[in-house]
Order: structure tokens, then sequence, then C-alpha cells
């Protein structure tokens, strides 16, 4: 395989230019994405909560959903652990026996809006976004359905409208992306009569909820989830009780979702830089090593035709000379025999003549 | 034929195949085994079997024994605590057929041969018994909670139990001579067995478990043979709570002699000079203190002798010492944090129901105005200097505990408007008619016998405040609305909007204070529909 | 079975051809109702359980065993061993339909399949590893279409276009292991993102490495399981050199099987052993991993050493057999059983029959073709216009 010296310098400036072309590609930093400044959250402290499911009506309203199987005041739909579903973007949760002095408390499951969502970092067609005011909207217009955002989602947030053969959209809480662009309170925080969900900027929020654990020290748990849980999430929650008492995961980690993927992602210029080297330098090697071998059997051949010829030419030299003398043998045994045949009649005649004078 | 063959071990290979596949999805679907939270047995008898582990790590997992279960078993045969505890100075001891631990293979095969022995013999009488082989006994995975209650005495108990034993203290009570090493009764040094016996058996001194063990039960025991009533000598009979709360409560206990004073002045102990002198006397207020009437108030007298029966500043100085671990004094009365403060007792009377309505709303660190100090210090001691004697003193104390306002003052029924409408906010529902008065009265009915309230709250409206709160006290107090707005204002970020201010401020009260009716979620029970 | 047909060339009713129209037949209806009733009528996924066989069987096993394509090309043209050669055409065919038919399946799973190009064409998702999949999949399918292409081209006789293609072979072979490489490792990669639901025994930073070095190994035992059917199906179509060469692939495939199945069982015991997850082999789903790594990497290795040094072909071709079923179970390990370990019976996900019989029908289609080809096209001999001198 040749290539003209223009051709290659060609090729490397095209692939050089190339490079140029894409954003910086960061796997392993030691920046920490800490939300965009001003961006909006949700605190959710269930020692407020006192489970009466307006939130999940007003969801249902402000986002024109389906209306659900049992109307949102049955509470008798609270004995039952829910998740989200594509009919409700957030449910709640009742937790019995966890606070048994006080009564039950209450779990809002919705989107926690993460700071670096896993979805975003999963979808390959960008259908999530991480919005400056801070909702994680989903774009259903590019959604091509393939649920790699369902399995990535630690919190197991997103659902699917399996039902829908032809248009089936994933769904989840949106923040009320287009109510807080204008200005208004998202649904679920507008309905709630205890105001156990504060919306504020997630900055205030954790200073609120910083305070409001150091007034009533033995009211909370000394921890807000979700300021650092999966790189930190809009959606902060104060608890009572431990929060795997209500259901919340506590071993997810402070990694967020897409640092976990950047290692092998980073590996891919490498192999497309590097394979093709490899490979053309295996096959170069392997061609090299056909060719010496080729050359080898050749020399081998030559060498052995040559020195065969040698021998056989020798051989037949000493045939030869074998044979010269065997003639000559044979013809000096036949000029004997000649000679002594030729002696023979002369004396069988002379015997024969003197018996025929003799009568 | 060939293709037989090949059909055949075709169909095997799917067969393979279809089995693995399935078995493993079937593997796959068994899910997580459930949480040790959804325990099915929870009891109080739960001894955990692990005494090798003085000798190094344990092999196996501990043993859970049930000790009630084996009682019963036993009783069953006849057979009684004998059976399994050895005898030592005239007292059953409370390990397993041995004094001591001596050597680690030795209190095994202890183990292992007596218990495995009568498993099986109780197994050979066709009767439920217990484990045989190792993973029975030695289970990796607990499935059974301890719900085991902390027992103590307290003052109905100590007195069932001096009448019982006619009032002779030196059956229980006694001290340790360190030169002679023995026991003996030392009458008015009498205290809880706790001062003493701590969580951990040292050299001398068994622990307060063992102690309580070996004295009480055993006692307990010996009058049971004595065909006597006396106490349990069974694990749930003391630490079972449902047990617990079946004990026979004494109401109206005698008081307890043990040479205390009625009344008396919380201050710093020192000599008349000490007192006297300004650079050494205590600048703030003494606090005259009704030692009989919390000697009332209180179950035992270690909920604030948790060291000993003396003045507590006699350990806690001013300046702090050595047997006080450095806590001064001021510390000692006002920690919030520790139940034998003054304060912190305080506090935690608040959580009771009647106060915890308002109560639970209140931030417990907030900073109090100078006044409420002097609710308690009352008079500075050293305008009484010379010689002043102890009954003097006592009898000032006393006078000024008199004089002390124990009433919580409302405003006149005039002031107190029977019913307030609640309209500011209508929407979905109609107005909210507010029983005012009633909740005033009852809220005041409530407390009107503690003590401690009504100390506080002898300034009228100030019980108002847990709703009219933020405010000064009158009886024209400001609207809801006039603070409570919008919500989410980032200027005020603590304070709730108007809707949410209304409801916490019931809601939060009412489950304070346990109240059942009206529920939370039932909207219409407060407001109509509209 | 098809013998008959080319001798005869009259019934078309063999078993082969019933069976197969039958899931033919049933496949066409179960794809009216995947699209007219959506994926909640034909599967059994769920907001817990998005991805479920389609993905697990069709996209992961299918991908792994289509990978001897790029093994068996990259040990001919790279590292010359040119006493493979006969293997080449079979396995690129293989590789060719199975990649096809991993997209043709991938129409079935997505919600919107008629989307599926929008991410090349409407909006990229680079910080995705699905992404970096189907872009790599898509241009491997192209590569792969490329150097099938001379099949037919040999078949229809255009011998210009043939002998062009032909000169690519180099440059192909090289982008297929470069795109192979990364399409292979990104399948596992993608299950990066989701530790806290992956079984720890499974889940590991080096699951891209497993998945590629599985791919090698499934590479190998495909060509030589298919070989194997091949011998005995399609035995009238091969010529001399496939006949003869066919034992020489089943122990030089299968030595280097043992090797990279030696690899990889060493790399999965470090994977174990940098997460300090020695502890979970003692449960349940422990045992069941010691299953897949003992029976289905340990084993096959030895197996296969063994068949080498005895030049026990038939020993060789029942591992292979058994090695691909490992790499089956492996896959299905890591996208279904150990994949939402954490959560209830209740909530676990087993196949719904409509999603067995897609994927039962898309193998039956991929069958039929496969045999089609074979039937006609130089696959199994060489093209007498085209003989090569190797």
């Amino acid at each position: 395989m040749s290539i003209s010296r223009r051709k290659f310098l060609g090729w490397l400036a095209a692939a050089g230019l190339s490079t140029s072309v894409t954003r910086t590609a960061r796997a392993a930093t030691t920046q920490h994405f800490t939300g965009y400044p001003d961006s909006v959250g949700v605190l959710f402290d269930n020692t407020r909560c006192i489970g009466c499911r307006k939130c999940e009506a007003g969801c249902n309203k402000v986002n024109e959903l389906a209306a659900p199987d049992q109307p949102f005041d049955d509470l008798a739909v609270l004995d039952n652990q829910r998740r989200t579903s594509a009919r409700s973007y957030t449910v709640v949760n009742r937790y019995d026996q966890v606070n048994y002095l006080k009564g039950p408390l209450y779990r809002k499951i919705q989107c926690n809006h993460c700071l670096e969502p896993a979805c975003a970092s999963a979808c390959f067609v960008r259908a999530f976004a991480k919005s400056k005011i801070g909702a994680v909207t989903y774009d259903e217009t590019v959604c091509v359905g393939c649920r790699y955002c369902m399995i990535a989602c630690p919190f197991e947030i997103p659902t699917y409208e399996y039902d829908n053969a032809i248009t089936p959209r994933v769904m989840k809480c949106t923040l009320c992306y287009p109510r807080i662009s204008k200005g208004l309170l998202p649904g679920c925080v507008e309905s709630c009569p205890t105001e156990a969900l504060t919306y504020a900027k997630r900055e205030d929020l954790l200073q609120i909820a910083r305070e409001r654990i150091r007034r009533f020290p033995q009211r909370y748990v000394d921890h807000i989830y979700g300021e650092h849980e999966m790189g930190g999430t809009s959606w902060l929650y104060l608890s009572a009780v431990p929060f795997r008492q209500i259901g919340m995961r506590e071993d997810l980690g402070v990694t967020p979702a897409p640092e976990l993927t950047a290692g092998a992602l980073s590996g891919v210029p490498i192999v497309v830089g590097m394979w093709p080297v490899l490979l053309t330098g295996i096959y170069a090697i392997s061609k090299r090593k056909e060719k010496l071998a080729s050359e080898e059997k050749e020399l081998a051949v030559t060498t052995a035709v040559e020195q065969a010829e040698a021998a056989a030419e020798a051989k037949l030299a000493e045939a030869l000379a074998q044979a010269d003398e065997e003639k000559k043998k044979a013809i000096d045994i036949e000029v004997q025999k000649a000679l002594e045949e030729a002696a023979r009649p002369e004396t069988e005649e002379a015997e024969k003549s003197e018996t025929e004078e003799d009568s | 034929m060939e293709k037989g063959k090949s059909g055949l071990r075709g169909a095997g290979i799917f067969v393979t195949v279809a089995m693995i596949s399935i078995l493993s999805m079937g593997l796959g679907v068994r899910g997580v085994p459930p949480s040790s939270d959804d325990a099915d047995k929870v009891r109080a008898d739960m001894i955990t079997i692990d005494y090798l582990k003085t000798f190094g790590k344990l092999e196996r997992p501990a043993v859970v024994f049930l000790h009630d279960k084996h009682t019963a078993a036993l009783e069953k045969q006849n057979k009684d605590c004998t059976t399994c505890h050895l005898s030592e100075n005239n007292r059953l001891g409370p390990k397993f057929k041995r004094l001591k631990d001596t050597h680690k293979t030795e209190v095994m095969d202890i183990f292992h041969t007596q218990c495995i022995a009568c498993h099986r013999e109780t197994a050979a009488n066709e009767e439920k018994s217990g484990p045989v082989s190792c993973g029975d006994c030695h289970k990796e995975e607990i499935t059974i909670r301890s719900s085991r209650q902390p027992m103590g005495m307290d003052k109905s108990l100590h007195y069932r139990h001096a009448k019982a034993h006619d009032n002779k203290c030196e059956k229980c009570h006694h001290e340790y001579n360190e030169q002679t090493q023995k026991l003996y009764y030392q009458q008015g040094k009498e205290g809880t067995c706790r001062y003493c016996h701590g969580k951990t058996t040292e050299e001398k001194k068994v622990s307060m478990r063992l102690a309580a063990h070996l004295s009480c039960i055993d006692c307990h025991r010996k009058t049971l043979e004595k065909n006597q009533s006396a106490g349990p000598v069974d694990c749930s009979g003391c630490h079972e709570l449902q047990e617990q709360k079946m004990i026979e409560v004494v109401q109206k206990v005698p008081r307890i002699k043990r040479n205390q004073p009625d009344i008396v002045f919380v201050k710093k102990i020192g000599s008349v000079d000490e007192i006297s002198n300004p650079k050494t006397q205590a600048r703030m207020k003494a606090v005259p203190f009704s030692h009989v009437a919390h000697e009332d108030y209180n179950d035992s007298c270690r909920v604030c002798h948790h060291a000993d029966l003396n003045a507590c500043a006699s350990c806690h100085t001013l300046t702090g010492s050595k047997e006080g671990e450095q806590i001064k004094l001021e510390q000692a009365m006002h920690n919030l944090n520790a139940e034998q403060s003054c304060l912190g007792c305080h506090q935690i009377n608040q959580q009771e129901k009647q106060c915890a309505g308002c109560h639970a709303s209140l931030e417990q660190r907030r900073k109090r105005g100078e006044e409420t100090c002097l609710t308690c210090h009352m008079t500075a001691l050293n305008e009484n200097t010379g010689n002043t004697s102890r009954a003097d003193e006592k009898a000032l104390a006393a006078k000024l505990l008199d004089s002390r306002v124990a009433v919580t003052a409302s405003y006149k029924d005039a002031d107190v408007p029977e019913k307030v409408v609640i309209d500011g906010l209508m929407n979905q529902y109609k107005a909210v008619d507010l029983p005012h008065r009633k909740i005033v009265h009852t809220l005041a009915g409530n407390i009107k016998d503690n003590k401690l309230a009504n100390y506080f709250h002898s300034d009228v409206g100030t019980i108002c405040q847990g709703c009219h709160h933020n405010s000064p006290l009158s009886t024209q107090p400001p609207k809801c609305a006039s603070c409570h707005g919008r919500p989410f204002d980032p200027d005020q970020p603590l304070r709730p909007g108007l809707m949410a201010a209304y409801h916490s401020q019931c809601m939060e009260c009412h489950k304070e204070m346990g109240i059942k009716k009206p529920v939370a979620t039932d909207c219409s029970g407060c407001h109509k529909e509209k | 079975m098809s013998e008959d047909t080319a001798a005869t060339g009259k019934s078309y009713f063999t078993p082969f051809n019933i069976i197969a129209g039958l899931i033919v037949i049933m496949g066409l209806v179960l794809t009216v109702i995947r699209f007219t009733g959506g994926l909640a009528a034909t599967t059994n996924l769920s907001d817990y359980n998005p991805w479920g066989l389609w993905i697990g069987f069709d996209l992961l096993v299918g991908v792994a065993l289509a990978s001897g394509g790029y093994v068996t090309s990259a040990a001919v043209y790279l590292f010359g061993m040119k006493k493979y050669h006969s293997a080449l055409r079979p396995a690129i065919l293989t590789g060719f339909l199975g990649y096809a038919l991993v997209v043709l399946a991938l129409h079935y799973d997505v919600g919107r399949p008629l989307r599926l190009p929008y991410p090349f064409l409407v909006q990229q998702g680079t910080t995705s590893l699905l992404f970096e999949v189907g872009a790599c999949v898509a241009l491997y399918l192209t590569v792969l279409f490329v150097e099938f292409t001379p099949v037919p081209l040999e078949w229809l006789g255009f011998k210009r276009a043939r002998n062009l293609v032909v000169k690519l072979t180099l440059l192909l072979t090289i982008f297929g292991v470069v795109l192979s490489t990364l399409h292979q490792s990104s399948l596992g990669a993608l299950f990066l993102i989701a530790p806290s639901k992956l079984h720890p025994l499974w889940y590991s930073p080096y699951l891209p490495v497993y998945f590629f070095v599985s791919s090698i190994i499934a590479g190998l035992s495909m060509v030589i399981f298919e070989s194997t059917l091949s011998g005995r199906f399609f035995k009238h179509k091969m010529d001399e050199t496939h006949l003869a060469e066919k034992d020489t692939i089943a122990l030089g495939f299968g030595k280097a099987a043992s090797f990279v199945l030696a690899g990889y069982f060493i790399v999965k015991v470090i994977g174990i052993s940098a997460g300090n997850n020695w502890h979970f082999l003692q449960t349940g789903y422990g045992a069941w991993f010691l299953v897949e790594l003992l029976g289905f990497v340990a084993l096959p290795c030895f197996l296969y050493a063994v068949g080498v040094r005895d030049k026990n072909v038939t020993l060789i071709k029942w591992t292979a057999v058994w090695t691909v079923l490992g790499v089956v179970i492996n896959r299905f390990n890591v996208s279904m059983i150990a994949f939402n370990w954490h959560l209830p019976a209740s909530e676990r996900y087993f196949p719904h029959w409509m999603e067995i019989g897609i994927s039962v029908f898309i193998v039956t289609v991929g069958l039929i073709i496969f045999k089609f080809i074979v039937n006609r096209m130089p696959i199994l001999y060489e093209h007498p216009d085209y003989k090569s001198a190797h």
C-alpha cells in the first residue's frame, strides 16, 4: 500500500482541522458543577406534609394529564407504595411506623431535576436538557423512544407511554417549566396547603433548610437530601427520620452520572487515533514476515536446485566415465575373443586337412 | 438415521438452552430477601451468647438465646433455675453452668455439650426442642429483634419494696470498704445502685445489669419459693413494655426520708466568708428551689441526682471542679440537652401534649429576654451577710417562692372574641368560623394546675403569643395577614405565606397535642367547600 | 433437508421451510400487533424495566455474536493467516446479517422507529454512549455491507465493480476493527451509568473491556459453530478448499479462543478484586456469577485447549456451542438478571411470549436469508472466475 507524500500531508491536515471542530471534552476533572446561578429548586419538608395529595391534583390539572383511576382525595390509595407513572408525574407515598410517636410520614416523589442529570447524559438525541432556570426539560419532538434515560436515572423517575403505539413519550415532572419561566409557581407547590414544598433559588433553599435544622434540631435529621447526592439535585428534602426509612436510597454517592461514563467516552478518540496505527503496523509486520518467508523459501529452493543439479552432474560424469571404462573393457574382451576365434579355425582347418590327406 | 440423531441432538440442545435460560431468568426474578425491618419476632428475652469474645475473634456467628422460652419449657418439666445456674455465695450465678469464664474450649464445650444434650433429651421425650446442629444456633441472619426496655426503680416500686422489707434499708443498700474489701451498711448514705454499679463490670464491682439480676431476681425467686408474692423472675416480666405497664403503681408515695431539705436556695456553696467576700461571691441572684415539690414531679431521685445525693453545687462549683468534670454551676443548671439540669428538664416538660401545641414551634435555643432569668434568680444572697443560719436562709427561700405569681394570666372573656371569622383567602372554600374563645379556654385550662407553666405565663397575654406571635402582647394583636402574604418571599425566606401560615399554625398544634379531630386532610372539616 | 430441494428442484415444503414459514407468519402477525397495540400489548416492559429481551437478546447478544466478521478479517488480512481464508465470507455474511437484523430488531423495540435516524441527522447527543453505539453500528453495517458486496457482484457478473471493491479490503478491515472495538465496548459501557441498578459482581468500570473481549470470544466461537452447521447442512455447496480448511479453522480458532478466554477470566477476577466484591460470591447471585465465570469461561477455555492439543474437532465444536451460550448468558445477566437485582420480586422482568416470538422470528428471517445466499452465491465456494491465488 503506497501513498504519495502529498496525499499523506493532505489527510493529516484534514484530520487536524477536524479536531478543532469539537468542543472541549472533560473526563476526570476537579471541576464540579454547582448549578446555574439563580437556578431554582424546591424544598420538600416531610415534617409539614400531611399526605393530602393536593400536589398530585395540582400537577395533574396544570399539566393536563389523564384523570387517575381513583380521585385525588381518596387517601386509601396511600395504603400502597406507588411510583411515578405515565399518568402521574408525581405521587405521594405514606410510611407508617417510622415516626410512631407522631404518626405516619409522607414523601412526594417526582423528578429531582439533578444538576448533572443522568437522563440528559444518556440521551443520544439530546432530548433532555438542564435549563438555566433549573428544570430538566424533555423535548418530545426528537425523542426516539430508546428509553436509555429510564435505565440511567438513579431515582427511577422517567416513565414511558407503553400504551401509545404511534407517539409514545417519556413522561416526567417538568418543574412546570413553562409556568416558572413566566414567574408562576409550579403546580404542586401552589397547591400545597402547608408549604411542605418551598420554591426558591436553590442556593436560598439550602440556607432555608440549614436554618430549619439549626432552629429545630430535634425535629430533623441533620442532612439535606439532594445537596450532594448524584452531584446535587434541584429538589431537596428534609426529613424527620433517616431517609432510607422513607424509601430514599442513601447509597447513590455524590458522583454525578455523566462522570460515570466520561471515562469510557474518553477512550473513543484514543481508539480512533491509535487503532489504525496499531493495525496497520500489524499488517505491515505480517506482510513483511510473509515477504521474508517467501524470499527465504525461494533462496532455499534455488540453493536446493543448484545443489541437486551439481550432484546430478557429478553423478552423470561418474556414470559416463564408468560406462567408458566398461566399454573399453568390453572392446578388449571382444578383441580378445575375436583373436581367439580367428586363431581357432586355423588350427581346426589344419587338423581337418590332415585327416583328409590320409584317405 | 443420521438425520434422526442430529434431530435428537438438536432437540437436546434446545431443551438445555431453554432450561438454562428459564432457570437463569427465574433466579433473577427472585428479587431481594426481605429486610430485617420486617422481623416477625420481637422479644424482650433475647440474649446474645458471644462470651467467647473475650478470648478473641468469634469463629461462628453469635447465638441468639431466648431465655423466657427456656424457663417456660423447663417449668413444664418441673425444673427450675438451678438446672442451668450454679450457686455462688448463696445466690445463683448469672452464667450458664459455670461460675467463671475459664478457657475458650472449656466454655465452648460447656455450651455445646450441655445445650445440645438437653435438646436431644427433650426431643427424645417427643417434645418441642431446640436445635442440635451448628447452623441452627449459629445463624448468619438474625431475624429476631430485641424489644427489651430498660428497667429501674422508681418511687412507687421503691416504696413497695421498702414496705415488703419493713423499711429495713440494709437489705439492699450497702457501701463498700476498700480496705477490708467488705460490704457494709451505712445509714444516711443510701442511694441508687447506679452510683457505684455502672455499665461495665469492673474489678470488684459488677455492672448494674449483673447487680440487678443477681440481687433482684434472686430475692424474687427466693420469695416466690416461700409462696409469697414477689416481683418477676423472667425477662419479659421486667423488660417487656406491656408488662412494665402492668406493674402496680402507687400514686401517693410517702416521701422517702433521707434528710433532704424542703425548700432551699440553689447557690454557690461556700463558707460565710466566701459568700460575703465580693471577690468570691456569686454575682447572679440566688434561686429559691422547692425540693419537696420537685420530689413530687419526678419518679426517682436520680433524674436530678445523677451522681450522688448531695447538692448539685457541691460538685458543680461556680468555676468548675474535678469532681464535677469541670462542668460549671451555670451549665449544670441551664444545659438544655441534659435531663438533670433545670432548664433541660423544663424543656422536656414542654414536650407534654398540653404544652407542645405552642412550644413545638418555638425555637428551643431562641434568645430570651433577660427578665426571664429573674423568674428564677430572685434575690442576691450577699445582701444577707453576716451570720445567716441555714434555717434563716431556708425560710427566706420559702418566702420568696410564695411571693412568686403562679397563675396563667388571661384576658377577660369580654376581651377574647368568641368566634373569629377567617375570610382573608377565600378561593375554593368558604370562610372559617374559628371557635376562638373555646380554644383559649382549653389552652388555659390545660395548664392551670401546672406551676412551671404558670410561672412563665404570668404576664397577661403570654399564652396568646402561641398563635399571635412575633408581636407585642395586646388584646388587639395584628392580623395574620399583616405579616404573612405571598409565599416564598426571598426577603423573608423563613416566613410562610398566608395560606400556609393559617394551615400550619392550626395543623401543627393539633398534631403536637394529639388532637384527632379535625383531621388535617379533611378540608371541609374546617371550612366548607364553595 | 435442503438437499431435496437442490436435487429434485421440486417440493418447497421441506421441514425447515414449513417451520420457518410458520414462524414468519407468526412474526408478521406479532409485528402488526406491535405497531397497533404499542409496546404494552406485546411486551412485559415496565417503568422499572425499560429494556427487556429485545435489547438483551436482539441487540446485545446479536451484536456480540455477529463479531465473527471483524475477528476473521483481522486474522486473515491483518495477521496474515491465509489458512483461514475460507472462513472469511461466511463470517462476513453472518456479521452483515447479524447487524442488519439488530437494526431490524431495534425498529421493534424503540418507541418511535421512524426517528431512528434522528441522532445522526437532527440532534447529536454526544455525551451518550448509546450515540456512540448507534454511530459505530451504523458505520460498521456500512462497512460490512461493502465487504459483502463482492459476493453478489460475483454472482451477478459485475467484474469491474467487484475488483474495485476488493481493492478496498484492507482499509475496510482496519476501519471495521476500529468500529467494532468501539461499539462492542460501548455496549458494555451503556451500563456504567447505572451502578445503583446492576449487581456489583457484574458492574465494574471495566465493563467496556469485558464486552469487547467477550465479543472476540463470541466471534471466534460463532465462526466455528457456523462452520459446523454449514458443514452439516450446506456440505454440497462447499468446494474442496472449504472442505479441507474446515478442520484447520476449528483448530486454529479454538486455540485463539482458549487464549482469549484465559485473558477474559483473568480480567474478570481483577474486576472483582478491584471492587472488593469477594463477599458477594457467597450469595445466591454470587453462585450464579460463579456458574457464569467457571462454567462458561474457565471450562470452555480448558476444553478448547484440550481439543486443540488432541486435535479433537468434535470437542472444539461442542465447546464453541457452549461458549456462545456463555456469552448469551453474560449479556442476559448484565441486561436483565443482575439488572434491577435490588427490586422486589413483584417488579422483576420476564419476557412476554410475544417478545420471544419476535426474537425467534428475527433469527428465523436471518436463517432464511442466510440459506438463500449460501445456496446461490459464492460463500462456501469460490466463483470460478475469481479463483484467488491464495
